[in-house]
């Protein structure tokens, strides 16, 4: 049986559809329709017209997540955008002229399909997922008196892909136009359900390893070091070509999983393999580190516009403009960086050490089991969380606050990795006290940080003659991250009590001895 | 929603093909527009290539509640509606006198489709009558297609006279000359002489033309087949003239 969805959005805005697929032994064509039909009907298409279809999705596919799908049409007449939304309401349609894709959804004409989006993308480029041509002939079927009862639509896809018949009744023709149905579904050609095309999903999410505790260790390692190697390929071209800012986070996100990992196994890796690869797998932090802090700071200019008192949004423009500069500059470096032969030396040499670890013989690896290293890996990392928070009491200087935030992402990684072996319950609870922590120092040293950087902005920005206004605005935002900072030092002791208190410490050891 | 009425007392004046062609038009245009043939001849209908049945008849309609979008076919052209006729119309006047808003029946019946139309056009059969009496009533406007004779001005002024009398809603009234004949003097008399600068009459006059008397065999409007005749190029400046903003 050939596969047979038909795409609903090309027969948008008309009344009941019913389609018919191509049945397997006789072909859908006009003379067959009409050999089907008596004489007291006619049909009669017009010449064939090519419509483009191309299939819209955030690269995370949050629209085909939340049930919706997209689709851009364009045939000689014009094009358009359709928005399916979940369930049996109907789509939405807009009007589209130069569309090009990828695009931000504040880049499409205002209207319905722009307000029913936003909300889902958000800072996320729409992209084409999928394309293809479908030929359409329009027609109509007709009574004895040359009425039109219905309007007809013969939808072919590629030449050896099933043909579609999507029937239209207009109003006060239904019961005509169903005995008319009938005839064709006696000659071969039933009614089919139209199913939406299913978007192909390809996730990008850490997807969960399954394995046992006595598995060697190695296993779980590369497992994992797999999934993130491949988030960092698939986001590689959206990173290139800049279409959203959320490429190279995720990018950066796997590199750091890839990093922690080197870390949290090196009891299990043979001898060389950290050392080999930290320095090159830091370099490649590095390089992306500075558009992503810009990044940081485009995305969150609303947000310090509405910190303002006595300046406006509109003090904020000479900032807005030197962020962009700054940014088109680092863009340039990361770009050079990501397209030179160290970084496809990297990515490649890499792999091959996946591949080397991954295939027999194990080589001089230790024959340590995933339940030995998870025991050891979190265990360790719980302690150092525990003793680095001990440490600070109010007159701690910053650093210790930072790096202890180090240690909470240590542990972090740590029960990401060996969830597959772990209690849920317990996980989920030490999870959630630690989040709490990481949240506090996370707000702590990030207000320490960008106070630092904003008060180098407003440095060159003094040095460009930026307006007075500009300068001042600057200040109000240092002034609310200091607020902010010494409201996150306020609430460490009572996070890390909460975090250290005895019942995480039972959670812990319910974590490393396992179910 | 407006609502336009063919209205003459007399038939064979050109009321059913004014009404065909400038629903056509209104709908051409991008209004919701539905054409109801109250002629039990159902010539309308006839020219839409609809069949001139309505289930349960104009009995169902008026006085058994049927509602009126159960009776609507759709023609072939996007955005015009049509309500066909049905031969049990010609009781139509009986079947209003029964019903408790004798007058204003028609009107209530149309005024549910409110949501649906922007332009209801009604097609009527020639005669004075209750069917008359509610057509007045629920019209905003009264198109009169006159043919020009020594006794236009006397029907108009009948009309005239007949909508003032009638109470309630009153609607506007514009005649038009309809089938002139240049080469009749009496045609050219009765134009000159009534349409100077009488407020109900309109500019525009339709001349007799072959190409609309084909509209019998094409069945369709003269703009669908004939878009860049002169009969086309007479209805687009009438509805131009006349349709209501
Ligand atoms: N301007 C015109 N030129 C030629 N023939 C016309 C014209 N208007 C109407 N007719 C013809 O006159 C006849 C009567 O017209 P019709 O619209 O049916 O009148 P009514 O509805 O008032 O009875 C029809 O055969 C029609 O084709
Ligand atoms: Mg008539």
């Amino acid at each position: 049986m050939r596969r047979s969805s038909f795409p609903p959005y090309l027969v948008v805005g008309q009344g009941q559809l019913l389609g018919f697929p191509e049945a397997d032994e006789s072909p859908l064509t006009v003379e067959a329709l009409a050999a089907a039909l008596t004489d007291d009907f006619a049909i009669e298409f017009g010449p064939p017209s090519v419509v483009h279809g191309a299939d819209l999705d955030t690269f995370d596919r949050r629209l085909g997540a939340a049930g919706f799908s997209l689709h851009h049409l364009s045939d000689p007449a014009g094009q358009q955008l359709v928005l399916i939304p979940p369930g049996a309401h109907a789509p939405l349609t807009m009007p589209v002229t130069n569309a090009h894709w990828p695009a931000l959804v504040t880049a499409l004409p205002a209207g319905a399909v722009r307000d029913e989006l936003a909300p889902l993308v958000t800072i996320r480029a729409l992209m084409v997922l999928d394309e293809r041509d479908h030929r359409i002939r329009h027609g109509e079927l007709r009574n004895e008196d040359q009425k039109i009862l219905a309007r007809l639509q013969l939808i072919e896809q590629a030449a050896d892909a099933p043909a579609w018949l999507s029937v239209n009744p207009l109003r006060g023709y239904g019961g005509d136009t169903r005995r008319a149905v009938r005839l064709l579904t006696a000659a071969g050609f039933p009614p089919i359900r139209p199913v939406q095309v299913a978007l192909t999903r390809n996730d990008t999410g850490v997807r969960q390893v399954r394995i046992e505790r006595s598995a060697p260790a190695i296993t779980l390692l590369v497992a994992a070091w797999s999934e993130h190697l491949a988030v960092m390929r698939a986001n590689l071209p959206g990173v290139l070509d800049d279409v959203d800012t959320e490429f190279l986070h995720d990018f950066r996100v796997a590199l750091r999983r890839t990093r922690s990992i080197l870390k949290l196994g090196r009891a299990a890796l043979p001898k060389d393999v950290s050392d080999r690869w930290e320095p090159d797998l830091k370099w490649l932090g590095d390089l992306t580190t500075p558009v992503r802090d810009l990044d940081v700071y485009e995305l969150g200019l609303p947000e310090m516009a509405g910190w303002l008192k006595a300046a406006g949004p509109a003090d904020l423009q000479t900032f807005a403009v030197q962020l962009r500069r700054h940014r088109s500059a680092a863009r340039r470096t990361l770009v050079r960086g990501l397209r030179s032969a160290r970084f496809r030396n990297v990515l490649s040499g890499w792999a091959d050490v996946l591949a080397d670890l991954a295939g027999p013989p194990p080589g001089q690896a230790s024959g340590l089991t995933v339940g030995e290293l998870a025991n050891r890996s979190i265990g360790r990392a719980y302690r150092r969380v525990v003793r680095g928070g001990a440490d600070i009491d109010q007159g701690t200087p910053a650093e210790a606050l930072h790096s202890l935030r180090k240690r909470c992402k240590e542990l972090r990684y740590a029960l990401e990795l060996f969830a597959p072996i772990s209690d849920r319950a317990a996980r989920k609870r030490v999870v959630a006290d630690l989040k709490d922590l990481q949240d506090v120092l996370g707000r702590f040293q990030d207000a320490d940080v960008q106070k630092q950087t904003l008060y180098r902005f407003a440095e060159q920005m003094r040095e460009a003659h930026a307006p007075t206004k500009a300068l001042l605005a600057m200040g109000e935002l240092v002034s609310h991250l200091d607020a902010d900072q010494q409201r996150a030092r306020g609430e460490f002791d009572r996070a890390f009590a909460r975090f250290s208190r005895p019942a995480g410490r039972t959670r812990i050891r319910l974590l490393r001895v396992g179910r | 929603m407006k609502v336009l009425a063919m209205y003459n007392i007399k038939g064979g004046v050109g009321k059913t093909t004014t009404a065909v062609n400038l629903a056509y038009l209104a709908a051409r245009e991008g209004q919701r527009t539905l054409l109801w043939d109250l002629d039990p001849q159902a010539a309308a209908t006839f020219l839409f290539r609809v069949r001139p049945r309505v289930k349960g008849g104009s009995r169902a309609l008026l006085t058994r509640g049927r509602p009126l979008a159960a009776a609507l076919k759709e023609t072939d052209f996007e955005g015009l509606d049509l309500l066909p006729a049905d031969f049990s119309y010609r009781n139509m006047d009986l079947e209003l006198d029964d019903t408790k808003k004798r007058t204003r029946k028609l009107g209530q019946l149309i005024s549910t489709l409110s949501g649906d139309y922007d332009m209801v056009f009604l097609d009527c059969p020639p005669s004075i009558s209750l069917v008359s009496e509610n057509v007045m009533r629920a019209s905003d406007l009264l198109v009169v297609p006159l043919i020009p004779a020594t006794l236009s001005l006397r029907t108009l002024d009948q009309l005239t006279g007949f909508v003032a009398d009638a109470g309630g809603n009153q609607p506007q009234v514009k005649a038009f000359f309809s089938m002139a004949d240049r080469r009749k003097r009496l045609h050219r008399q009765v134009i000159a002489t009534l349409s100077a600068d009488h407020p109900h009459v309109a500019r525009t006059i339709v001349p007799a033309l072959s190409i609309i008397e084909q509209m019998a065999e094409r069945r369709a409007p003269v703009p669908a087949f004939a878009p860049r005749s002169r009969a086309a190029i007479c209805y687009e400046q009438l509805w131009a003239e006349i349709r209501p903003t």
